[in-house]
């Protein structure tokens, strides 16, 4: 039996005509991020939206403890913007390698993973949990839309996800691109700079710019 | 504070004005008194026009309230109910500050390299296009969405130019800083003129992205390539003709097209005048603009159903551009047009983000009309291609002028537009023609008699439309390998990074490049764009399925043959063209068009440099970087990709 359709249900239902079967809502934090049960590489249970991401700037992988291929250079990729953001890392900035082999990588595994590349670092958590959620936090964080993709787990793990969930801005980088690219492509979803701030950057770069011309004649770094 | 006052909104152009944080949402009475006031409290610091203005703008536009993650089916749309509407010319304006060569940062101008050649192509015209939310109604049956778009119109506004007169635009952002975003696109711009022959610094470089509340003024020469060569303003056999502006932003193109931030740019000259009069050198083509000559802007749009008084276009914070189920000309779902029994031109534009069209012309008996094509990607086919038994294929940022001579048809008969693939209408309606059914009409022609006070037809179209430039001659071959590799869309090994530099070419030399597809049969083909300067295909080859070292010849399409910038490049294949690289130096890029490749970084970043010194040291500087990447050198002896 279905439920009693409201007056004001039925009236907006039938405003649009032939509405479609998707009704408004917001497309902020919650409704883009699975809030699954995850398990940390201490053990300890934790709901990945609500404690890990909501209100949050962070930085997410995939990895496994077994992976020869991309993994290891991606992890100690981030060590080097851990030690860059060092400042910022379990403060406003938090870091989230999540194994795609969840059957593989138990908490332990996935310590031990850390500890070997040095990554048991502050403000950095490795994730485990039921293949089926990974699945699902997989698809939510990294698809493309499109099935080559998408189907193939390998396809992420050469991606590093970057959400702002307090301003709802994501963006990615690609791993193994220079330094001040990946530190670039993370301060995208940094908070929102006052316009003085933005005077004041922009006031920065075109020294930058007017130096590196007089300096080569050219536009040389910046 | 006269940047205050530059960003302000001007009521000439209709725009929306900028949003004010917390003043979003439903406005009560008491919220608009107090946003009034906050309005007419920073208006009197900052000048008496700013208060004029202020007083009189419109309420913020309220953010979108999207339909979830799960793509829905649009609302069903009726045909034909709306005409087509055509961008209007961008009326030129005198800015304020004025252009400057050095950037204007004090005036809130972004950083940038001074403007080359500045001295010499001195802006005579001036337009402003300003970046920021409005409400755009796609059809009849739907109710407005919230776009971005330049000038409060999606398309944007055409700014119609002569060459060898200079042109500033000055795109100014003033697109919502408002968190949470309640868009997926990301309100910091950079715009790239497809495909001017201009300096870095005005060519919208894929890193040069600026804020909200700061503007950049791009200059276009308008001059032809060649200036250094042939003096003046350069060689007119370089000329173009369709351009198009777009964003460019790293990673956030597909998705700040998709919400509207495009338009077309069109140059005229002697031989495409913009009449149609007997003019010396003039080809007197369909040549009024609006009246004979029309932009067919294409894009493909998803909608959520109607709420809070819009039908929002349906769009995922995170993810690239959605596919669309409505197939959109110039703003409207399926358009119609009246049309004289005469010859019009149509110049067709592919705005991505990622779809690619199979077009072709129906007349009511289901038959295909003849199309001819007279220009691909702005230049003019030495001779007109006429299409008569296959599809015109339009891939992203491609550019089709396309001449029909609707005296071919009785008046009182329609026609259509038709495309392969048949869009999701939601209304039972009968096939317009045999064998075509009304999800794939893109739009209809109606053809009836010309009045007497209608520009009366044009001449028969030119044999010869065009004499190419000499050929060019080489100083260098090389090769681009694009790769599908652990999901990364790899050119030459490398994903797109703006701070490094995988390609060098000297200023007024001349390089044969080939593209070279090697992911597996059955992918993508990927629509390569080459900034900076037209090139001309050589040959197209395919790697045979016998022997994988083994090419074969694929014959050129007359399309093909003409000079171009976007370059078809399906799995396994091998094109070569030839590219000059003259008169500016910078910063310049190749990438896929396809506008979720890009975002994915399938792209990649070559200058072009004015001393043998410098070409020499950063060629040994990216095979240094590369050696260390594990990469096989592109200047050295052993390569995979490179100079070849």
């Amino acid at each position: 039996m279905a439920t009693p359709i409201k007056r004001r249900e039925l009236f907006s239902s039938f405003a649009g005509i032939g509405a479609s079967p998707a009704s408004p809502q917001a497309c902020t934090g919650a409704s883009l991020i699975p809030n699954v049960a995850l398990r940390t590489h201490e053990g300890k249970e934790v709901r990945f939206y609500e404690d890990l991401v909501k209100g949050r700037q962070v930085i997410i992988n995939m990895m496994y403890a077994h992976c020869e291929e991309f993994c290891p250079a991606i992890t100690s990729r981030l060590v080097e913007v851990h030690q860059q953001l060092a400042s910022r890392m379990g403060r406003d900035l938090f870091m989230y390698s999540i194994t795609l082999k969840p059957q593989e990588d138990d908490p332990a595994a996935l310590k031990s993973f850390a500890r070997m590349h040095g990554a048991l670092l502050p403000g950095w958590t490795f994730l485990t949990g039921d293949a089926f959620d990974i699945e699902t936090l997989r698809f939510a964080l990294f698809r493309h839309d499109h099935i080559k993709f998408d189907l193939d787990p390998a396809s992420h793990t050469a991606k590093l996800r970057i959400i702002n969930d307090a301003i709802n801005r994501w963006t990615h980088v690609a791993p193994m691109a220079s330094m001040m690219t990946v530190l670039q492509h993370i301060s995208w979803a940094d908070p929102p700079k006052s316009f003085e701030q933005q005077l004041e950057d922009n006031r920065k770069l075109q020294l930058a710019i007017d130096k590196e011309h007089a300096l080569y004649g050219y536009r040389k770094i910046v | 504070m006269s940047r205050t006052e530059d960003t302000t909104h001007e009521p000439v152009d209709g725009q929306q004005p900028p949003q004010e944080p917390g003043a979003q949402d439903g406005l009560d009475r008491r919220t608009v008194l107090k946003t009034g006031a906050l309005i007419g409290a920073a208006a009197v610091l900052t000048s008496k026009k700013s208060l004029v203005l202020a007083q009189g703008a419109p309420p913020p536009l309220a953010q979108p309230v999207l339909c979830g993650t799960t793509a829905p089916v649009s609302p069903p749309t009726r045909p034909f109910l709306d005409n087509l509407p055509v961008p209007l010319p961008a009326l030129p304006q005198i800015l304020s500050p004025l252009p400057t060569k050095a950037a204007n940062t004090g005036a809130g101008e972004a950083a940038r390299d001074p403007h080359q050649r500045w001295e010499q192509f001195l802006p005579l015209v001036m337009y402003r296009m300003n970046a920021a939310p409005s409400l755009h109604q796609h059809h009849t049956d739907l109710l407005p969405s919230f776009m971005w778009t330049f000038n409060g119109t999606y398309p944007a506004p055409t700014p119609l130019n002569f060459y060898g007169v200079p042109t500033i635009v000055r795109f100014v952002n003033n697109l919502p800083t408002t968190p949470p975003n309640t868009t997926f696109g990301v309100n910091e711009i950079t715009v790239h003129l497809h495909n001017g022959h201009t300096g870095s610094e005005s060519d919208g470089f894929a890193g040069d992205f600026f804020p909200t509340n700061f503007f950049k003024d791009n200059h276009y020469a308008n001059a032809y390539a060649g200036i250094d060569d042939f003096g003046g303003i350069g060689d007119p056999r370089e000329a173009m003709h369709t351009f198009w502006f777009h964003d460019h932003r790293a990673a956030f193109t597909a998705n700040n097209n998709y919400l509207g931030l495009n338009g077309m740019y069109i140059v005229y000259d002697s031989k495409d005048p913009g009449h149609e009069l007997a003019t010396p050198g003039s080809l007197r083509l369909p040549g009024y603009y609006g009246v004979t000559d029309l932009p067919l802007i294409l894009t493909d749009k998803r909608f959520c159903a109607a709420a809070n008084g819009r039908n929002e276009v349906f769009q995922v914070v995170g993810n690239g551009a959605p596919g669309g189920d409505k197939w959109v000309v110039n703003g409207k779902i399926q358009p119609k047009l009246t049309v004289r029994r005469r010859k019009y031109r149509f110049r067709i534009l592919n705005t991505g983000p990622a779809k690619t069209w199979n077009l072709s012309l129906i007349r009511p008996d289901g038959t295909q009309a003849p199309i001819t094509i007279v220009a691909v990607d702005a230049n003019f086919l030495q001779s007109p291609a006429t299409l008569t038994n296959r599809t015109l294929d339009v891939f992203v940022a491609m550019r089709f002028d396309v001449v029909i001579d609707f005296s071919a048809f009785p008046a009182g008969t329609s026609v259509y537009l038709k495309e392969n693939v048949a869009q999701n209408v939601g209304v039972a309606t009968a096939d317009p023609a045999p064998g075509l059914p009304i999800g794939n009409v893109l739009m209809r022609f109606d053809v009836v008699n010309r009045e007497p006070w209608f520009p009366a037809d044009t001449p028969a179209l030119p044999a010869v439309l065009t004499t190419f430039p000499d050929p060019i001659v080489p100083d260098a071959s090389f090769q681009w390998n694009f790769t599908l590799v652990g999901g990364r869309f790899l050119i030459n090994g490398l994903e797109f990074d703006a701070n490094r530099v995988d390609h060098v070419v000297l200023k007024g030399s001349a390089e044969e490049w080939t593209l070279a597809n090697d992911v597996a049969a059955g992918n993508w083909l990927h629509p390569v764009h080459i900034h900076f300067e037209e090139g001309r295909i050589l040959s197209r080859r395919v790697r045979t399925s016998q022997n994988p070292d083994v090419f074969q010849d694929v014959p050129l399409l007359p399309e093909e043959l003409g000079r171009r910038d976007v370059y078809p490049l399906p799995p396994q294949h091998r094109v070569v063209l030839r590219m000059r690289f003259r008169d500016f130096v910078g910063r310049y890029l190749i990438h896929c068009h396809n506008m979720n490749h890009e975002d994915a970084f399938m792209m990649v970043r070559w200058d072009i440099v004015d001393s043998v010194e410098e070409l020499t040291r950063k060629r040994r500087e990216i095979d240094e970087r590369r050696m260390l990447a594990g990469l096989p050198p592109q200047y050295g002896p052993a390569k995979q990709g490179g100079l070849v």
